[in-house]
């Protein structure tokens, strides 16, 4: 759910990053936060455990001050992709404006993609959030490993409402800036209906 | 989805500092459970990042209920932290809002906090549930909103 001041012209707009563990979710908003500017981003939160897995969740504050008029400020999250983390992954999506979903494409992990995927429609339709309202990217990341499935496959069995998709390889920063964008475009179109 | 007008801002944030002034908190925060401040008192002599605090205390808050009902208990109502110096006072307001304060331990102390946000407490429901009828009586606000040229690009170095 946005949050519109209208006394200090800011809209506030929460984005979660979703997939199963180690598909890249913290990889992707570490990489905008590393190459943002320092006056359009706030603090990077890591709640990870000592491997540097995520434990709760990661949160980046965005700033865009150059939209007539208003700011707008994205707080994007990550969710904890490991499958004991059910419950902390649930909390995350209150009130959430928009999700990418970073699958891995390596061929042994689609099982993992499919179950996430199943996850999120689950935790979506205990708030009540019809997925078919909620704006939506895919990222089929990893893309520079030799055991990746074809794209189509990957399309197929998780994008299924026919949203944008990318490519990516997080690491490098390739797809993340598109796919970031993609997200940020549909929940403020969602903002103006 | 939520949004505040000039005025209504204004209640808030006179509300919140004065609350902060009588109860000797560092400040006083209003957040909504997904994470979102949604207000703060005056505070100029706080120096945290106030967004990523908001972010955290909601991460907190929406912990620490899920541990209340996994032990079968009814819901979370109010929850304190405690550092070295500072205590961190949150109770929860008709379920979906959070009010924090943060004191410094030499200033003021939990009791004290409790007493000031009980006196202001009825105060800041009214006013939030009159901010929610205005929402709801509303029938859109967003065509007051241009975010027609928004350029990602300019973010980036």
């Amino acid at each position: 759910m946005p949050f519109i001041n209208f006394a200090t012209k800011e809209i506030n707009c929460k984005i979660v990053y979703y997939g199963p563990g180690l598909s890249g979710k913290t990889t992707n908003i570490k990489w905008i936060y590393d190459h943002i500017k320092p006056e359009n981003k706030g603090e990077m939160i890591t709640l990870a455990t000592e491997t540097e897995r995520t434990l709760f969740f990661d949160f980046v504050p965005i700033e865009v001050s150059n939209v007539k008029g208003f700011k707008v400020r994205f707080h994007l999250y990550t969710t904890p992709g490991q499958i004991i983390y059910q419950a902390s992954r649930k909390l995350i999506l209150k009130g959430v404006d928009g999700v990418v979903f970073v699958a891995d494409s390596q061929e042994e992990r689609h099982d993992a993609n499919l179950d996430t995927l199943d996850d999120m429609l689950e935790n979506l339709k205990e708030y009540d959030i019809d997925i078919e309202d909620l704006p939506l990217v895919f990222q089929y990341n990893k893309r520079d490993l030799p055991n990746v499935l074809p794209v189509e496959v990957l399309r197929r069995d998780l994008n299924r409402w026919n949203r944008p998709d990318f490519e990516a390889v997080a690491t490098k920063g390739i797809g993340v800036l598109e796919t970031f964008k993609e997200i940020s475009r549909q929940v403020l179109q969602k903002l103006k209906k | 989805m939520l949004s505040l007008r000039p005025e209504e801002d204004e209640k808030l944030r006179e509300l919140l500092t004065e609350l902060n002034r009588e109860s000797k908190s560092k400040i006083v925060l209003l957040i909504d459970k997904a994470g979102q401040l949604i207000s703060r008192s005056e505070s100029p002599a706080f120096s945290s990042d106030d967004i990523t605090f908001a972010s955290l205390t909601a991460g907190n808050v929406a912990a620490s209920e899920a541990l209340s009902k996994l032990l079968g208990d009814k819901n979370l109502n109010h929850m304190f932290t405690e550092t070295e110096d500072e205590g961190i006072y949150m109770i929860l307001i008709d379920d979906k809002y959070i009010l924090v304060s943060i004191f410094d331990k030499n200033a003021s102390n939990l009791g004290i906090v409790r007493v000031k946000i009980k006196k202001y407490y009825g105060k800041l429901v009214e006013l939030l549930r009159q901010i929610e009828e205005r929402i709801e009586s509303e029938s859109s606000v967003t065509e007051q909103i241009d975010v027609e040229d928004i350029d990602l690009d300019t973010l980036f170095e």
